[in-house]
């Protein structure tokens, strides 16, 4: 497939440009910070004992100090949902990148794992230095005590020393529990790991409290690299002391130190302030548990849950909802969370049959819920037309969407909806079976069949391949088994809908989206751009 | 907090506290410090503890995802049985690798991070968790099918006689006949 290049703009442009921005900041502020510790005057001294190990360490502090602060923003979602919802932000182009909010997030974090890897390598080099060439012609400069004291002590009995080894250690259990396959087989260590970020934050403002590098305040009175007062000639006139290093002029005074004043919390305050009070928001939100009005078992290990909200508000495509003051999720039972969560809400199969039918009164657990939030799927209104593509159960955001177009269809910029979903059972169809014919049945009536396209395929080609109930109609007949050949597809949707912009929405296995990210970026269709626009589960 | 496998988080942990270990020496031995011997057994210690950390273990239930490249690893640790399937062993192994880390500045990190590593070893060790390793799923064999579905038929599908098949045109309802046989496909 060829890349085309104004399919990959289109696509991959926005995100390619913040990533540049990104980097240039970075790089920016390491160079600045570099050049001020390596040719700065009021340093001279300090780098004489420390070396380069001065500029690298301050040098990937700063870069430190960017990340930490832009960490956080990505992570408020509510602001995110708001910003998304309510088109404060116009453009589309712009709205697709705040998709990416995760991956900016870990692309920072990265950052600051690499960079405090330098930044503790290089203050390690230092704090040798500080060590072995301890000065006794400026002895405020120092932090040892004596020369040649264990450096291990120098870093355990000084505040940045200690602050830095904690800071390390959080860093490392954050880190560690946060690789992909970490995330899905045991997501509690990520979450609660991850919590620590408070206190990493904590001791990061102290960190930089301790005042071990200082800089020299009067470095025009006394201009580094001068001879003392009393060996120099004293009928030297005034401007001429005022020289440039080196030149042994004499100094009108003894070199003053004074520890750099910190700068890390006015990069971090307000990310970090943001960012507590979005997470005091959200619990504000959630306090009130919800009330469980219906549990409906599925096949293929999908439960179905209908509650009711307090002054639940979504905007279409958020959740579905059947009528507005209830929603509904549908979960898959795959790990020991949901199972746990199964036994609690429905009675256990095998004892129904044993018992008589009794009306029981119910006890489920309360249950809360955090949320709507926002995602990708809420732009399938704003294109003309939008190819959905549901993979099992990635067909939930979908659903809502669904739900959206049976209240009313008419008012969105929608016209045209192509509807994609690959499942490995036959059975699985009838999560929605319900939905998909009753919005059928709504469009043919109201004369618009050609809205919805849809295509149901079986990928596993041994199982059952029939839906014979006579009111799932419209589904059988659009039943096919084996996997779909996207390619194909994209060339009958590029044909029908020449010179316009499709939007394609994809939440499913990664095998599926990272196909169909392939052929939107590559160039076959009679002058139709293919956006694509991806939502992930994990 | 349900079954939270915690050797998968050792794992990482341990793997993360190599590199860290390893990094440690390397800055060590390069600066030329004071007992840069210690550096030098980091470097070797860190590298010991990469390899016999790399290959992923089988998760108890779910789908195992391995690291890339990781089968040949996978193969070495497993010839060492007992030793390495057991996860008491690489707690105490991790512990005793780690103290000589302490003693100068370059490796402590890497000696605090492999000492929490090997404590998280420890408690999986304790919840009775195993190294399994994973291995590449042998194709399931597949159903045997005849070797004559692949020929065409042979003989025509059984019919009644010809006097039942010809079509009377005053009784055509009790001209249509069922299939003595009945005809499904992939009968075996």
């Amino acid at each position: 497939m060829a890349l085309s290049v104004r399919s990959w703009v289109a696509n991959e442009g926005g995100k390619h440009l913040v990533l540049v921005l990104w980097l240039g900041a970075n790089t920016l502020l390491f160079m600045r910070t570099f050049l001020m510790y390596y040719c700065g005057q009021q340093y001279h001294y300090l780098h004489q004992m420390l070396g380069l190990g001065l500029c690298i360490s301050r040098a990937s502090a700063s870069v430190l100090n960017l990340n930490c602060s832009l960490v956080l923003l990505p992570m408020c979602r509510s602001l995110l949902t708001y910003l998304r919802g309510t088109h404060t932000v116009r453009s589309r182009k712009a709205r697709r990148l705040l998709d990416k909010s995760k991956t900016f997030h870990v692309a920072c974090g990265v950052a600051i794992c690499v960079f405090s890897v330098v930044h503790v390598s290089a203050h390690l080099v230092n704090v040798v230095n500080f060590s072995v060439r301890y000065s006794e012609e400026f002895p405020s400069l120092n932090v040892a005590r004596y020369r040649g004291e264990d450096p291990r002590l120098i870093i355990l009995t000084t505040v940045p020393g200690i602050t830095g080894i904690l800071l390390v250690l959080i860093l490392f259990l954050m880190f560690t529990a946060s690789s992909y396959c970490i995330r899905v087989s045991n997501y509690e260590i990520f979450w609660y790991t991850h919590n620590l970020f408070i206190v990493f934050y904590i001791i990061l403002i102290v960190h930089v409290v301790g005042g071990a590098l200082k800089y020299q305040t009067n470095f025009e009175a006394h201009p580094p690299g001068c001879l003392r007062a009393n060996q120099t000639n004293p009928d030297k006139t005034e401007e001429e002391s005022g020289q440039a290093v080196g030149d042994g002029w004499s100094c009108r005074e003894e070199a003053r130190f004074q520890p750099n004043s910190p700068e890390t919390w006015l990069w971090v305050s307000g990310p970090l302030c943001l960012y507590c009070a979005e997470r005091l928001y959200r619990y504000i939100r959630s306090y009130s548990p919800v009330t469980i009005v219906a549990v409906v078992r599925h096949p293929c290990d999908v439960i179905e849950l209908r509650m009711l909200k307090k002054d639940f508000k979504a905007h279409p495509g958020q959740c579905p909802t059947e009528k507005k003051e209830t929603l509904g999720i549908h979960l898959r039972v795959v790990g020991d969370w949901t199972e746990r969560f199964t036994e609690l809400l429905l009675p256990d199969p095998g004892a129904e049959s044993e018992i008589l039918p009794m009306v029981q009164q119910r006890r489920y657990p309360k249950l809360y819920v955090d949320g709507p939030f926002g995602s990708s799927s809420q732009e399938v209104f704003n294109y003309e037309v939008s190819l959905c593509v549901a993979g099992g159960i990635g067909v939930t955001p979908f659903a809502c969407v669904l739900h959206a177009l049976l209240d009313g269809w008419r008012h969105f910029r929608l016209r045209r909806l192509y509807f994609v979903w690959v499942c490995r059972e036959l059975q699985s169809f009838y999560w929605f079976a319900e939905l998909l014919c009753a919005l059928h049945h709504k469009l043919w009536k109201e004369n618009r069949p050609d809205y919805l396209n849809l295509q149901l395929f079986v990928s596993q080609t041994d199982g059952l391949q029939n839906i014979s109930e006579e009111r799932y109609r419209p589904l059988s007949s659009r039943l096919m088994i084996g996997r779909p050949r996207w390619k194909l597809l994209f060339e009958e949707i590029g044909r029908t809908n020449k010179h316009k912009r499709v939007g394609v929405f994809c939440c499913g296995p990664k095998g599926i989206s990272r196909t169909l990210h392939g052929l939107c970026n590559s160039d076959r269709y009679s002058g139709t751009t293919f956006e694509f626009n991806k939502e992930s589960f994990s | 907090m349900g079954k939270i496998e915690w050797a998968m988080w050792a794992n990482e942990q341990a793997l993360a506290a190599g590199l860290i270990l390893l990094t440690g020496g390397i800055v060590g031995v390069a600066g030329q410090f004071r007992d840069w011997e210690f550096a030098a057994y980091a470097i070797a210690a860190g590298v010991f503890v990469c390899l016999l950390e790399y290959p992923r273990g089988k998760r108890n239930k779910g789908t195992s995802v391995e690291r890339t490249g990781q089968y040949c690893f996978t193969v070495c640790v497993k010839s060492f049985g007992p030793l390495t399937r057991n996860y008491y062993v690489r707690a105490f192994l991790h512990a005793a690798i780690c103290v000589p880390g302490g003693f100068i500045l370059a490796t402590v990190l890497g000696c605090v991070c492999l000492g929490i590593a090997s404590l998280i070893y420890l408690a999986a060790a304790i919840r009775g968790e195993q190294w399994e390793p994973i291995l590449p799923r042998k194709e399931s064999a597949r159903k045997p099918v005849g070797e004559s579905i692949k020929l065409p038929p042979q003989n025509p599908p059984p019919r009644p006689p010809a006097e039942m098949r010809r079509k009377r045109a005053e009784d055509l309802e009790a001209a249509a006949y069922v299939n003595p046989i009945t005809v499904t496909a992939n009968d075996d």
